[in-house]
């Protein structure tokens, strides 16, 4: 517990688990996640064939010997070492506070997903308005959000949201947000109905429509999640995310940063390639 | 069968930021309490939807009932926020010129206005504001500072209000939407959606928008509330915004805002929208859009800024165009409290006080020797094994969450635990941990997911068990 690691990664998403898998430890390291597991937001939807590589990942991953893990625990902030190492990161856990102390530290923390509110949509705040990770943790507790559903995104994690809501015994129906070259995307403009959803307003090519729904999955993209990095003095970019050089260095010697985190539009593809290009960097230390 | 009766001394229907503040303060006497609250949970009206601004009412019509009490509020608060260990900021407010014409108004208009309400304004020059409040508009040519106002947990004071009136006695009924009043010489018998029956010596109308329904079921017909709806928008960009800035008010509204919030980012608006629906709490794209024009001309940075919630909230407005505060014309055991518009929770302190003493003397009520104003604090200690996170955008703990469900007044809805532990504000508005707290309420409490709602009635986020299909065509 009073160790110092030689590696922190905050995240236990796509990405650290494509390094580790790549790269091993490095040194002692410490894998810090909020979740109780690991496999990131995305994990609940797995496996689906939409997805292969991140199922492949997080179906045949193991935990490489000389890596702990820190799970249900919750970095809330970081503090970089002015000189020399270590940094420290603040994590909570179920017995309190504790300062993990590491030489690096590797940002893997992913991004939250953007919801109707990010994107000012107007109308009431009934319940049913939702983003995929509520959908997927509430169905993985047994429990349905909706019988007809609006899924709204063009992702493949919009499309294995809907397919795993339709197997779930809810109606679902996918309106892509943004041209992808077969069909015109939509803008979601309003929400409407109280206290449950009732209609979905889309705006297509000027055109306005209305698709009736109990629930609406808002599906469009995600942000980083860099909250936790307030005060740390690491660089982010007007969206948020973390900027890093093409070997993942941040502006803060020894902190890296990989994933979503850095690029919040990115595919979960590039989030596994990334964590095995970082490993490839480091495959003779870091 | 015969419905249930239930005797009180003072019940108070209305469990918004005025109906706790009343029901503690009543709490102080030697008499029986409670309060009457249609949702199914307090705090659902207009009390959650506002600016969260402690206002020192420098800019109240001198002479009416509500300049009056805003002032004995200014004395009151800073009991009331220690006692209840209320989040608070005194950030000050600073009332912007953008031209000449409008430092003239605030000179021939605000300042004089302000002065007979009690407050003392100074005035800031340009470059006074820009080194404080560097992102305000280029064209700020003066200003005002009115030094007392500031910034509260408006859902903290008005949950501290009712718990510590119940841990000092006083009954809150939930879901208790009231269908009846008849008004006697002696007391009124209030009939309720559920079946109870209330028999109280005297009763209070705190029912904010719904006040004047209330009214009319005791037969008074003698004022109106329409609603007046205000729109926001919630940032979170830094916007280096550490006091609240306001324009120079039009004649209907102190105009858009940008008001620090006390548990971490920048709220912009209100708007100020004469409506006709009670219930219709939507924001609108003309709304928003209001909004950001209205800041552009305060903040330029904050028409831009990217947001992470908007909400509407409607204020109640009488026909009076004062508050309305005392013996209904049905009866001396009716009280009316009505009208409150959208000083209610600035007023709180002072209109709970005021309106106590109008009952104690009605009743002739006796101090309690035992009464404690006091909270506890909140986590004081960590408890063991519940310091793990369950909020991911706020960082709000196991141990936090089941406080709040431990409490004497727990939450009754999601809403309700957000209010009271600020799960659920941050970033993903509770798409990470609310599936969390339905299962952490359902084991605490006891709730049935399926019947947990958000706020009202009907909006719980489980529509049903899980229907497993017969044949699935993925493996889980």
């Amino acid at each position: 517990m009073t160790d110092i690691y030689d590696l922190a990664i905050v995240g236990a998403g796509l990405s650290a688990l494509s390094f580790l898998r790549a790269r091993g430890p490095v040194g002692l390291t410490a894998v810090i996640d909020y979740q109780d597991r690991a496999g990131g937001f995305l994990r609940p939807a797995l496996p689906d064939p939409a997805l292969p590589d991140a199922s492949e990942l997080v179906a045949s991953f193991q935990l490489p010997a000389g890596v702990e893990t820190l799970f249900a625990s919750t970095a809330v902030g970081l503090l970089p070492s002015a000189g020399t190492p270590p940094h420290t990161v603040l994590v909570r856990d179920r017995a309190g506070t504790r300062h993990v102390r590491a030489a690096r530290v590797l940002i893997a923390s992913g991004g939250l997903e953007i919801t109707r509110e990010h994107d000012q949509i107007p109308g009431p705040r009934p319940a049913g308005v939702v983003t995929p990770i509520f959908v997927h943790q509430l169905l993985d507790r047994g429990w349905l959000p909706g019988s007809r559903a609006v899924v709204y995104g063009s992702s493949r994690y919009a499309a294995a949201t809907k397919e795993r809501l339709a197997t779930a015994g809810t109606e679902a129906t996918l309106v892509p947000s943004e041209e992808d070259g077969s069909s015109g995307g939509a803008d979601v403009v309003e929400v409407r109905g109280f206290p449950r959803v009732q209609e979905v307003v889309l705006r297509r090519d000027g055109a306005e429509s209305m698709l009736p729904a109990d629930l609406l999955v808002y599906a469009r993209g995600m942000v980083a999640n860099t909250l936790w990095l307030k005060g740390s003095g690491v660089e982010l970019d007007d969206r948020g995310a973390v900027v890093m050089d093409e070997r993942y260095q941040t502006n803060i010697p020894r902190v890296h940063a990989i994933g979503t985190v850095v690029a919040p539009d990115l595919d979960h593809s590039r989030s596994i390639a990334m964590g095995e290009d970082l490993a490839r960097l480091w495959e003779a230390g870091p | 069968m015969r419905a249930r009766t239930v005797q009180v001394d003072a019940l108070v229907i209305g469990g918004g930021v005025v109906g706790c503040a009343v029901l503690r303060e009543l709490s102080r006497f030697q008499a029986t309490v409670a309060l009457l609250e249609r949702q199914p949970d307090i705090c659902d009206v207009t009390s959650k939807a506002n600016s969260a601004i402690v206002h020192t009412g420098f800019d109240a019509p001198p002479g009416s009932v509500e300049a009056g009490l805003l002032a004995r509020a200014r004395d009151l608060w800073p009991g009331v926020i220690e006692e209840l260990r209320i989040p608070y900021l005194q950030t000050g407010a600073v009332m912007v010129a953008a031209g000449r014409q409008e430092m003239e108004a605030i000179r021939q208009e605000i300042v004089p206005k302000a002065e007979r309400n009690g407050v003392t304004l100074s005035e800031l020059t340009a470059d006074e504001i820009m080194e404080n409040l560097p992102a305000v508009t280029p064209e700020v040519v003066g200003g005002v500072l009115v030094e007392g106002e500031g910034v509260i947990d408006p859902f903290w004071t008005t949950r501290a209000y009712a718990e510590n009136a119940v841990r000092n006695g006083a009954q809150v009924y939930l879901e208790h939407g009231v269908t009846g009043i008849s008004v006697h010489a002696d007391g009124v018998t209030v009939e309720t959606a559920p079946g109870t029956i209330f028999q109280a010596r005297i009763v209070v109308n705190a029912a904010g928008l719904w006040s004047d329904e209330v009214a009319r079921l005791a037969g008074d017909n003698s004022f109106r509330i329409t609603p007046r709806k205000g729109q926001f928008i919630i940032t979170e960009d830094d916007l280096g915004i550490g006091q609240i800035v306001l324009p120079v008010p039009s004649k209907i509204s102190k105009g858009i805002l940008v008001t620090p919030i006390v548990f971490g980012g920048t709220m912009l608006g209100p708007t100020a929208e004469e409506v006709t629906d009670k219930t219709d709490l939507s924001t609108t794209a003309e709304g928003l859009r209001r909004i950001r024009q209205g800041v552009a001309k305060l903040v330029p940075d904050a028409a831009g800024a990217s947001t992470i919630r908007q909400f509407a909230g409607l204020r109640a407005v009488s026909s009076t165009g004062d508050y309305i505060v005392g013996p209904s014309p049905t009866g001396r055991r009716l009280i009316t409290v009505a009208g409150i518009r959208s000083t209610g929770l600035s007023v709180s302190p002072a209109l709970g006080r005021h309106v106590a003493e109008l009952v104690r003397d009605e009743l002739n009520l006796a101090a309690r020797g035992d009464f404690d104003p006091t909270l506890p604090e909140l986590l004081a200690e960590a408890r063991e094994d519940e310091g793990d996170v369950i909020c991911l955008c706020r960082a709000i703990t196991r141990g936090e969450i089941l406080e709040a469900l431990r409490s004497p007044l727990p939450p009754a809805t999601l809403d309700g635990l957000k209010r009271r532990t600020g799960a659920m504000l941050g970033d993903c508005q509770g798409n990470i941990c609310m599936p969390r707290l339905i299962e952490l309420l359902r084991r605490e409490l006891g709730r049935d997911p399926l019947t947990l709602p958000k706020n009202v009635r009907g909006s719980s986020p489980v529509v049903s068990p899980v229907r497993a299909p017969a044949s699935s065509g993925r493996e889980r």
